[in-house]
């Protein structure tokens, strides 16, 4: 593929995305719904959540004490374990990208790690921690941690060569180069392992949540929908659902704004 | 040289360090806190010896193929549709971003709740876990189809086949395979939940039973065990992704 053929695909993708997408995309929204609500009338017992239902409660729930205490509750835990994730992740992830030994060392048990569905420490997690936010709050951690350091290590292995000699030519010492050449030259890659950190937090909490029975959102959607209250409980989902997108959101205005020249890598996991 | 002992020395320190790290913390905590890694091979062979292993093995592969394999049977084909048309794409498209990228686990406890305890609700939550990120990476593949391509088989008067042949299957497939390999991976974590919250069978029921009865050992075991699944089906979905990905253009 010559350039000749990339530069104009990118502005004829580009252009429908205005007029052409709206119409199809209400109109697929609308179907949606009134296919939902439809089905759900007629097959389903009455306490299953229907567009109707949905709508009706989101007020009733938002201003509920119940609900915004549950969320209060997951989003600090969530915030927490990132911040947490954040601190100790980026460091082994950056003793990994600089020190081949470390990395030949770590990586097995990274990896390893990584691909273990987060959910089956949940037990141990409980018989160590307990049925109490710890618990939840070292799932969280478990979850979010390997993104951020096998991100981290991926770029803070990709800095170029000559950030390095330039730092070392102006007589830099190896830790401060750590600091001021390698990790802002690591940053587009933190972001990206923080927008997937982000997402399995969320996960690694409301399933800690169902687990150790921690007050949240996850006990508050389980909670609900146990006592045939699944509209109330869909509210949660949807709350959980925005909270993902928002997140995401935020992520991407930070890489743009800081970021302008940085494109994003497709490297989801 | 990054051959010989050299290199692949860290590797095998690391892992022996670690498993004694393993063994010497477990000796040194109290049983129902850690159990050391012989203890653990121990009661390992104790599950498999007893059959009980397989036995939850084999529930658990029951498990995850179903609603694996419902998973592409039904997201392959509806993604390739999404692929050929259009309109219904770009309609599709903000609301199967927003459904990928919403916690499946989330909804667990409505299926428990409308479905109750046995086979069908489990599989159908593997399958829900399954099949997004087939369609999903589908739809992607879709959208990397440069539009002039498609206008010249237009002008040409391309075939229905022609047009699969030479445009839509050479650009989704490899994507396609990205989202199989990401199913996979999705597809062990809902197995996994559904045998932790709805009823209790297979590898989870391992694990729960160890957990509740404070056999800290077969907890360890059966973690082991699942982690090496997990590892051994990503390599697997790596695998099939990569060899797609040498039709990626």
């Amino acid at each position: 593929m010559t350039l000749a053929t990339s530069a104009p695909a990118t502005v004829a993708a580009e252009k429908p995305a205005r007029s052409g997408t709206l119409v199809p995309r209400l109109i697929t929204g609308l179907v949606i719904l009134l296919v939902w609500e439809v089905v759900v009338r007629a097959y389903a017992p009455a306490y299953v959540a229907k567009p109707s239902t949905v709508i009706v409660a989101i007020p009733r729930v938002i201003v509920d004490p119940a609900f915004l205490s549950a969320a209060g509750s997951t989003l600090l835990a969530v915030a927490e374990g990132l911040a947490i994730t954040m601190v100790f992740g980026t460091i082994i992830g950056l003793a990994m990208g600089r020190s081949p030994s470390t990395d030949r060392a770590l990586r097995h048990y990274i990896n390893g790690f990584n691909a273990m569905p987060m959910i089956v420490v949940l037990p141990l997690f409980s018989l160590w921690f307990g049925y109490s936010g710890s618990a939840r709050l070292a799932t969280i951690i478990f979850a979010a941690i390997f993104s951020i350091i096998v991100n981290v290590a991926d770029g803070a292995r990709s800095v170029p060569r000559e950030y390095i000699e330039v730092a070392r030519s102006f007589r830099g010492g190896s830790i401060r180069g750590l600091f001021e050449i390698v990790l802002p030259a690591s940053m587009p890659y933190l972001l990206a392992g923080l927008r997937l950190a982000g997402g399995r937090a969320l996960i690694g909490a409301v399933v800690a949540e169902f687990f150790v029975s921690v007050g949240g959102l996850g006990m508050y959607i389980l909670y609900n929908s146990r006592s045939y209250h699944h509209a109330e409980a869909f509210v949660g989902v949807i709350f959980l659902a925005a909270f993902g997108l928002s997140f995401e959101l935020i992520i991407n205005g930070i890489t743009r704004r800081f970021m302008p020249w940085y494109r994003r890598d497709e490297q989801s996991s | 040289m990054k051959t010989g002992l050299r290199y692949y020395a860290p590797f095998w320190l690391s892992l022996f360090a670690g498993i004694a790290a393993w063994e010497i913390a477990g000796r040194s905590t109290s049983a129902a806190f850690m159990v050391p890694f012989s203890e653990t091979l121990v009661r390992l062979w104790q599950l498999v010896a007893s059959g009980e292993f397989m036995r939850q093995l084999a529930d658990s592969t029951e498990l995850f193929l179903t609603g694996f394999v419902l998973a592409l049977v039904v997201g392959m084909p509806l993604g390739m549709l999404l692929a050929r048309v259009r309109v219904l794409r770009i309609g599709i498209e903000p609301y199967l971003m927003i459904i990928y990228a919403t916690p499946m686990v989330a909804l667990i406890p409505f299926i428990l709740s409308l479905m109750g305890f046995g086979f069908a609700p489990k599989a159908l939550v593997v399958f829900l876990f399954a099949v997004f990120p087939v369609i999903y990476n589908t739809v992607e593949g879709a959208r990397s189809i440069k539009p002039e391509l498609l206008e010249v088989a237009k002008s040409y008067r391309s075939g229905e086949w022609a047009l699969w042949r030479e445009v839509l299957l050479p650009y989704t497939l490899p994507y396609a395979m990205t989202g199989v390999r990401q199913a996979i991976g999705r597809a062990l974590v809902g197995m996994i939940a559904a045998e932790f919250f709805l009823s209790a069978t297979g590898l989870g029921q391992l694990i729960m039973s160890a957990s509740q009865n404070f056999d800290t050992g077969g907890v360890f075991a059966s973690i082991l065990i699942i982690g090496l699944i997990g590892v051994g089906l990503m390599r697997l979905g790596l695998m099939i992704e990569r060899h797609f990905a040498r039709w990626r253009q």
